[in-house]
This record gives C-alpha cells, structure tokens and sequence, in this order.
C-alpha cells in the first residue's frame, strides 16, 4: 500500500529539468532505494516530499492525503523526517539536544511553564530526554550525548543525525546518502541498523551509491537520471536492466562529490 | 584603597545595569541579525511603567506594608509591558522585512527608535518623573565605604536575572530551540520549531530584562525621563559588541567591563573623559579580536 | 504632460501663493528657539511657554500690534546643539520673523546670533548667562537673565562669607555656560583665599555620578559646587551625594531654579543653595504673568518669566517702532524702562539688563531668598 507517493512531479529550476513527470511510492513496511547518477534528483526528491522544494506540477500524497503546499516543519510533524546528504548538525549543541531538540513538535507546553518550571513541564523535559537517549542508544551513539556534535567522529556524526531523525518518531524516513564517507564495515554495520528501524514499522527510503550496500538492504529500488525515472523493481529485477546498466551501473561505480 | 573598593562597588552596579541591556541587542542579533536600535527605548519605557506603578502603590500606602509584594508586582508588570511592546514592535517593524536586505530593518529599527522615544515624550512629558524617594534609602557604612540598600539589590537582582536568563538558554527545551534557531533557522524550522515564536519569545526576554534595568535605574538614579534609554543604549550596544555579538556571556562580561571602565576613569583619570576611555577598550579589543571578547567565529553558541 | 496633471499643478501653486500671501498679511511673525527635545527639554519648553503666555497677555492687555490680526510664534527646537541652532537660525531668517527669543544653551545662542545679527534680526536670550553672548558687540543681540560674571563673584562671595567655606570641590558638564561658570567661580574663589581641592567634569546626559561623588566624599570638602546645565543632572547628584553620605554643603546655579528639582531630589534637595536673579514674586507684574501662566502650564520655572519679559519688551518695541524695521526697533529696545515680571527691565549700551544675583535656599521644597551680596541675610 502506498504510504507516501510522488505524483507525475516537474521542478524546474530556471531552464533545467530536475525532474519531470515523476511518479513512484513508498509502501508500508518497505526499504526502498532511490539510485542514480550525479544529479539525477535524488536530493530534489527529498526536497519535494519535505516540503523545502515546491513542485511546479504534480502532487504529493502522505497518508491518502496531499502534503503539496504544507511548510516543511508540518510535513516533519505528521511524521516524515530526513537526513542530510551534507551533514546539518546543530554543531555547537551536544548530541543530546540536537536529538531533543528534534522532538520540539511532540511537546506543548509554553514559555511560560518553561520559565517557571511546572512539574509537567519537567516531567515532559523528562520525557523527551529518555526518548532522545533511546534513540541514540539504537544508532550506537549514546556514548556522546553530552560531547558537543562537532567534535564527534564522522560516522558518529551521520549516525547522530539518523537518531535525531528517529527522535522525532517518524512514520517514513528518508535516508540521503547515510553511509557517504564511511569504510566498508561502517557502512555495513550501518545497514544492519537501516534493517533494524523497517522492523521498528518506519518506512524508509534510502538514497545510496554503493550498489552492494542498496542491493542488500533495500525490499525495492528505483532508479532515476536526468529527473526521469528509468526502472523500478526488485534488487535482481534493476540489476539486469540494461537501461540501468548504461545510465548507472556502466559508470565507474560510485562516485561522490 | 577604601575608594578603590567604593569604586569597585559603584562599577559593579553600573556594569550590571549595562549588561541587563546588552542582553537583550546581543540575543536578538544571534537569532536574527538584526542591531535592534530601539531596544533602548523597552529600557526606557520599563522605568516609567515602573514609577507608575510603584507612586501609585505608594499612594495607597501599600509600600509601607507590602515592599516585597509592591516591588515585585511593579517590576512583574513593567517586564511583561515591555515583553508584549517587543513583541509588538517585531511584528509590525521587522517580521515584514525579515526577507529584505539587512539595511531595511536596520532602518525601521531607527524609526521606532524615534517612534518610541517620543511616543514617551508625549504622553509622558518633557520633565523627569520622580520615583518614590523613600524606597530603601541608606545603605551598609564601613568607613568610609558606603553600599547602598539599592545598589545590594540590584547587584542581587541582576545576578539572579542572570542566571535565570542562563538556565533557561541552556538547561531547558526552549532554551534549546532558541539555540537552535540561531545556529541554523533553515534546519530548526525543518524539525517543526516555530522560529516566529522563538524571534518572539527572543524579544520579550531581552525587553523585558531592559524593563527590570529600566526599573533599577530609576530607583537607583531617583527619576526616569523620556530620553533616558539613548545613553545607556548605546553603551549597552558597545558592551554586546566587546564580549562578542551573539554570545551572552559575552555581553554580560561586556557590561560589567565598560561599567568598570567607566567608573574608574572617571574616579582615577577623570569624568570628561570617561565614555572615551569605555570606546578605547572597545576599539582596542575589536581590533585584536574583530568578533569581540567571546565571539569565536560567525557560529559560534549563540541566540 | 497631461492636461488634467498641468491644472492640478497650477491649482496647487495658486493655492500656495494665495496662502503665503494670505498669512503674511495677517499676522506678525516672531521665533523662539530652544531644546524642545533631548536633555533640556524641560527648561526649552519652559521658555516656548513664557513667550507663549507673553503673546497672549500683549494680545488681550495691549491689544496687539497695528496693522496685524495676530501675533504668530515659530518655536524653534535647537536640541541645545549648535549645529541645530544654526540650522534653526537660517530657517527663522527664511520665515522673514521680526524677532526671536532664545536661546537657552549658551553654546546655541552665540553662533546662532551671529547668523541672525548678519539678516539684522534682533535676538533677546532669556537665560544665556555666558559673558561672550552679550561682549562680542553684536547690534542685535539683547539678554534679559543675568550674566555669568556677575554671578560667579556672587556665589564666591555667598561661600566665602555666609558659608564660611574654606574648601570646594567643584563639578561642571562641559557645557560653554556651565563650564564658564564654574571657572568663574573657581578664580573667584581663590581671589578670595578659599582652596578649590578639585574642578572635575561630568558629562552632558550622565545619569551616574558614584565615580566623581566617592572622589568628593574622599576629599570631604566644605562646599560641593554643582554647576550642571539644566535641573534634571542637578537633582540626581544632589539624591546620589545625599545617599553617599556626603557632607559637603551643595551650592549650585540658576539651571537649577526650577520647581522640579525639588520634586524629584525630594529631601535631598533640602537644604541646597542657589545663585538666581532676584524676582520679587510678590509684584503686579509677576502675578499678572503667573495668573495666566500657571493655570496653563504649571508651576513656573527658571527661564520663563525670563523668556516672557524678553517677549513683552520686543513686542513693545515693535510697537512702538510702529514699524518692522530692524534699526527702529532696536532704536526703541533701547528705550524701554518698565517693570517686567522678572525684573525692572532696562537694556545697557552692550544689550545686557543687569543681573541681580542673590542666595536662594531650597527649605520646605520652596526656593527661598536667602542672601543678598549687598545686604546680607535676607529677613
Ligand atoms: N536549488 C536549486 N537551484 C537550481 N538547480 C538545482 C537546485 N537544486 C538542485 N538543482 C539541480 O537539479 C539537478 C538535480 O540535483 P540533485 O541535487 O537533486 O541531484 P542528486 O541526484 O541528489 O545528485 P548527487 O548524487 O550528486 O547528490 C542538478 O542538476 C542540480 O544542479
Ligand atoms: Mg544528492
């Protein structure tokens, strides 16, 4: 069933094309892979379905409902949070609040009671903590709660951005390039761990340019070039797509910038 | 030596004044950029809200059987007046041109400078207002030094106001999101912070902590005048700028230096040349150090 | 250009010709120029009044001037900055004003009248007191308050053999009035054998004075001479030196004669001395200014019986010039001989009035006289 689905979507910026006409759907229960070439829209996409970018045609559908037009923070509210394929963390603050602060939208007390320290207002801070600690505790990252974000390893980093991502409980996840920048056991661990949120019952949509990484985790691919999706299948199914195979597989294999 | 102390005391009290002020400039520049040049004018408005209510509480003779009540209540109100016309001021003057070039708000904060300061004028008049005199009068004598009962209460005031002002910046949830939204607004309003609440929240803080000085200097300094938030809102900007603009411990160790710079040249050097010697220091520090005694680079921990 | 634009255009310059030729016609046109805003505000806005009430009272009492429906005042607002009294100066020029009363702030009042002596307008400053404003020998330039040399060897003089002072400590803010002041009296003090342990400054707009008042309760003088320009820095040093605990006797100037800075340095006003000229409150003359002035606006002030004897006697000038013609009138300045509400009025050679400075002590939130230079103790 579709969970979260792009509807025939066109963005162009100025003269350029960086998608058009595209169509596809993240199922529930689904890990599915978003593949392509340098520029091929990948980021646009996840721009689109978080509301940063607005379509200059098409739709977008969360739940039976169009998101099209919704501010980005209540596209992240109803549920569908994301990280970034260049990491945005909060670098000054520790990686406790930058996973605290993640879950803003699932408080509602008001200044007020934050000044003057009602209990329920500290039994919710309380709250939120114990959930940002489990949700760094699941990407392995809670040993540095209280270090500040940047002086964290790299991959630490990209793992702290996941657990502010999850912090926040989302319904879909999208992924951008998460195990850019990390060795081979890194990323494979990583993917374990992208394993691991599906079964949580989080959809995920997963960008990634190590086919090896998306051909073993992902239920589902979908390759685009040039913002026109090209194929759509099964991990076998995209392998033998000679189509693929020129636009993306042909190339020297993954490349990053 | 007992007047390097007197000194010492007096610099204290005027450093702290300026750094309840530099607050408020130094917060709202972390979250929007934006020098707010009629923040003065909330430190002005404040004082007379509180001369208001305070004659008027004396005049019931409430003063006399309820200082504490009295006191807080007029300090409580002059604060929230203030919070609430920042706030004000932030939706009409700068929301709308929050997408504009710097320049523009920058502008419309001299306008409401002006807007404010006269406002004040007219309805308040041209002469000072005096507060009620018989409010803690005298002091603790030792020798020659003397501390004023006023002078302990606004050293203590101030610092507990400092303090508050810190925990909530970084010990609570909306402290956080302020931080947050001055680190990077693109990505706080991804994970669902309001960052119009928090520009807000940011305005009624810093205005509503200038009231509070506002309030002190009028009990400290006798009056309050229409025209009273020019001066000590320049130094407070000059003070926000030495510690490093954006950084709140930097403004409030920028406002305790250039009221310590201030005393002491004109009790050891002199009087005339007092607010030159608080600019040499500025000078001197912006040039070592452009972004300011605390200001590390363009993102550092601000709000 | 269209047809429709082209007559609106011509409508609006004959509205405007229509009107200016209309208002000139009418009435005569006098400035006044003083800081409506900024520090001195108050002691400006005193002064508009004075001349205000003047108008009036010539109006009603004197019925006018002939040949005019009215007697029309621009007020003028020169911030107590020099450059804006100039500014303010050239516009009164522009206006085509017969006279102009002001300024408050020595410092406006000497380049201002030099740009208006140059259009032969006469000016009459109803509270600058610096001795330069009367001595560069412009034809012009008239004043009815006192002047600062005449004022300083009084206040000498006052310390010296009322107060028995023997040391002072002596506080200015750098303005050309309060400034030259204090030198006075700081060369006429030492003429007379009393020590002067310090002449400090503070600065214009200062609201903290607890750097130089711990200097002052460190020296422990006799006398803590305050020559501040304007009530307002008055009253805060005088409520931070009592709160110091400061013992030195404050004897202060004319800036300070105004009722409000008993009402905001309340007790800590008690007890302070101040040189002023002397009015006698109780004459015709000052009743019938006060009967007017202060149902309208409140208590009277330092500079505005000054400011509204200035204006009744350019007014009677005018009058009596039957003309508008600068010569004419200064021809008939010279002439007057009245009792005004300040003082009996009669302007010298040089355009100065006299002063006639006495002691005034701040006893019950009244200014009370207290010691005549000629006579002693009063009463
Ligand atoms: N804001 C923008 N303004 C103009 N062009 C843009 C903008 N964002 C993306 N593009 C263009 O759209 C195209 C698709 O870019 P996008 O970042 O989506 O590619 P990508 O598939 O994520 O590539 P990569 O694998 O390098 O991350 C590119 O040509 C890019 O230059
Ligand atoms: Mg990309």
């Amino acid at each position: 069933m579709a969970h979260l689905e792009l509807k025939n979507i066109t963005v162009r910026f100025g003269g350029l094309y960086a998608l058009s006409e595209l169509s596809f759907a993240i199922h529930t229960g689904e890990i599915l892979g978003l593949i392509g070439p340098n520029g091929a829209g990948k980021t646009t996409i996840f721009n689109v379905l978080t509301g940063v970018y607005k379509p200059t045609e098409g739709d977008v559908i969360f739940e039976g409902e169009s998101i099209l037009g919704k501010k980005p923070h209540e596209i992240f509210s109803r549920g569908v949070a994301r990280t970034f394929q260049n990491i945005r963390l909060f670098s000054k603050m520790t990686a406790l609040e930058n996973t605290m602060v993640a879950m803003h939208c699932r408080s509602n007390k008001g200044v007020m009671g934050a000044l003057l320290r009602t209990n329920s207002q500290k039994a919710e801070e309380a709250y939120i903590k114990e959930k940002a600690l489990e949700a760094l505790k699941f990407m392995g990252v809670v040993q540095f709660a209280d270090s500040v974000a940047s002086n964290l390893p790299y991959g630490s980093q990209r793992r702290l951005e996941i657990a502010r991502a999850l912090a926040s409980e989302p319904k879909v996840l999208l992924l951008d390039e998460p195990a850019a920048g990390m060795n081979p056991s890194e990323s494979s661990e990583l993917m374990k761990d992208i394993a691991r949120i599906s079964e949580r019952g989080i959809d995920v949509l997963l960008v990634e340019h190590d086919m090896k990484v998306v051909m073993g985790v992902c239920n589902r691919i979908v390759c685009v070039e040039h913002g026109i999706k090209i194929a759509e299948g099964s991990p076998q199914e995209i392998q033998n797509n000679p189509k693929v195979i020129e636009a993306y597989l042909g190339q020297p294999a993954a490349k990053h910038d | 030596m007992d007047s390097f102390i007197q000194q010492l005391i007096n610099g204290i009290t005027l450093g702290g004044i300026y750094a309840l002020i530099a607050l408020g400039y130094t917060m709202v520049y972390g979250v929007i950029q934006l020098i707010n040049f009629a923040h003065g004018e909330f430190f002005a408005a404040g004082g007379y809200v509180g001369v208001i209510f305070l004659s008027f509480f004396t005049g019931l003779g409430y003063m006399e059987t309820h200082p504490i009540f009295c006191l807080t209540a007029s300090f409580a109100l002059a604060m929230m007046y203030c919070a609430y016309l920042a706030i004000g001021v932030e939706k009409i003057a700068y929301k709308p041109l929050r997408k504009e070039a710097r320049l523009a708000a920058l502008l419309s904060a001299l306008g409401v400078s002006i807007f404010l300061s006269n406002g004040l004028m007219l309805t308040q008049g041209v002469y000072d207002k005096a507060y009620p005199s018989e409010l803690f009068q005298g002091g603790f004598n030792f020798g020659i030094i003397t501390i004023g009962y006023l002078q302990v209460l606004i050293v203590c005031l101030t610092g507990a106001l400092l303090v508050a002002l810190n925990l909530l910046v970084f010990k609570t949830k909306i402290g956080m999101a302020m931080r947050a939204t001055a680190q990077d607004k693109t990505m706080s309003a991804l994970v669902a912070i309001g960052s119009n609440n928090i520009i807000s929240l940011t305005f009624a803080i810093g205005a509503g902590l200038a009231a509070a000085a506002g309030i002190m200097v009028g009990l400290y300094y006798g009056s309050v005048r229409y025209d009273m938030g020019f001066l000590p809102g320049i130094k407070a900007f000059s003070a926000a700028v030495l510690g490093g603009i954006g950084n709140i411990t930097g403004a409030m160790l920028g406002g305790l230096i250039i009221g310590m710079v201030e005393i002491f040249g004109a009790g050891y050097i002199s009087g005339e040349y007092k607010d030159v010697f608080a600019f040499i220091i500025l000078i001197g520090v912006l040039y070592f150090k452009p972004t300011g005694i605390m200001g590390e680079n363009i993102d550092d921990t601000r709000v | 250009m269209s047809k429709k634009n082209f007559s609106i255009m011509v409508m609006a310059i004959i509205t405007t010709l229509f009107i200016i030729s209309a208002s000139s016609a009418e009435s005569l046109k006098i400035g006044s120029m003083s800081p409506l805003t900024g520090p001195y505000a108050s002691d400006g806005t005193d002064i508009k009044n004075g001349v205000l009430t003047a108008i009036e009272v010539f109006e009603k009492q004197e019925g006018g001037i002939p040949g005019y429906d009215k007697i029309e005042l621009f007020p003028q607002d020169d911030v107590c900055d020099p450059r804006n009294a100039v500014a303010a100066a050239n516009k009164l020029i522009n206006l085509k004003v017969v006279g102009v009363i002001g300024a408050y702030c020595s410092s406006c009042t000497i380049p201002a009248s030099e740009t208006l002596d140059e259009a032969k307008i006469v000016m009459i400053t109803p509270a600058s007191t610096n001795e330069q404003v009367t001595d560069r020998g412009l034809p012009y330039m008239f004043r009815m308050c006192g002047r600062d040399d005449d004022q300083a060897p009084a206040a000498a003089k006052f310390m010296k053999e009322s107060l028995n002072a023997k040391t002072i400590f002596i506080i200015d803010d750098k303005t050309t009035y309060s400034q030259g002041l204090a030198d006075g009296v700081s060369k006429n003090s030492k003429a007379l054998g009393m020590n002067v342990v310090t002449h400090d400054h503070v600065n214009q707009g200062d609201k903290d004075f607890s750097a130089v008042l711990t200097k002052v309760k460190a020296a422990n003088p006799d006398i803590l001479y305050m020559s501040l320009q304007g009530y307002s820095p008055a009253a805060l040093m005088s409520i931070q030196a009592k709160r110091m605990g400061i013992k030195a006797q404050i004897v202060t100037q004319d800036a300070t004669f105004q009722p409000k800075f008993m009402e905001v340095a309340k007790d800590a006003a008690e007890g302070v001395y101040l040189t002023y000229g002397f009015t006698d409150p109780t004459t015709p003359e000052y009743k019938a200014f006060q009967q007017i002035y202060e149902p309208k606006y409140g208590k009277i002030a330092a500079y505005a019986t000054y400011a509204y004897d200035s204006t009744i006697a350019l007014l009677r000038a005018i009058k009596a010039a039957g003309s508008t013609e600068p010569d004419k009138i200064k021809a008939e300045l010279m002439k007057l001989d009245f009792n005004g509400a300040s003082k009996h009025v009669k302007f010298k050679e040089n355009g100065d009035s006299g002063s006639s400075y006495i002691a005034f002590k701040v006893q019950n939130g009244q200014f009370v006289p207290y010691w005549d230079p000629a006579k002693g103790l009063i009463k």
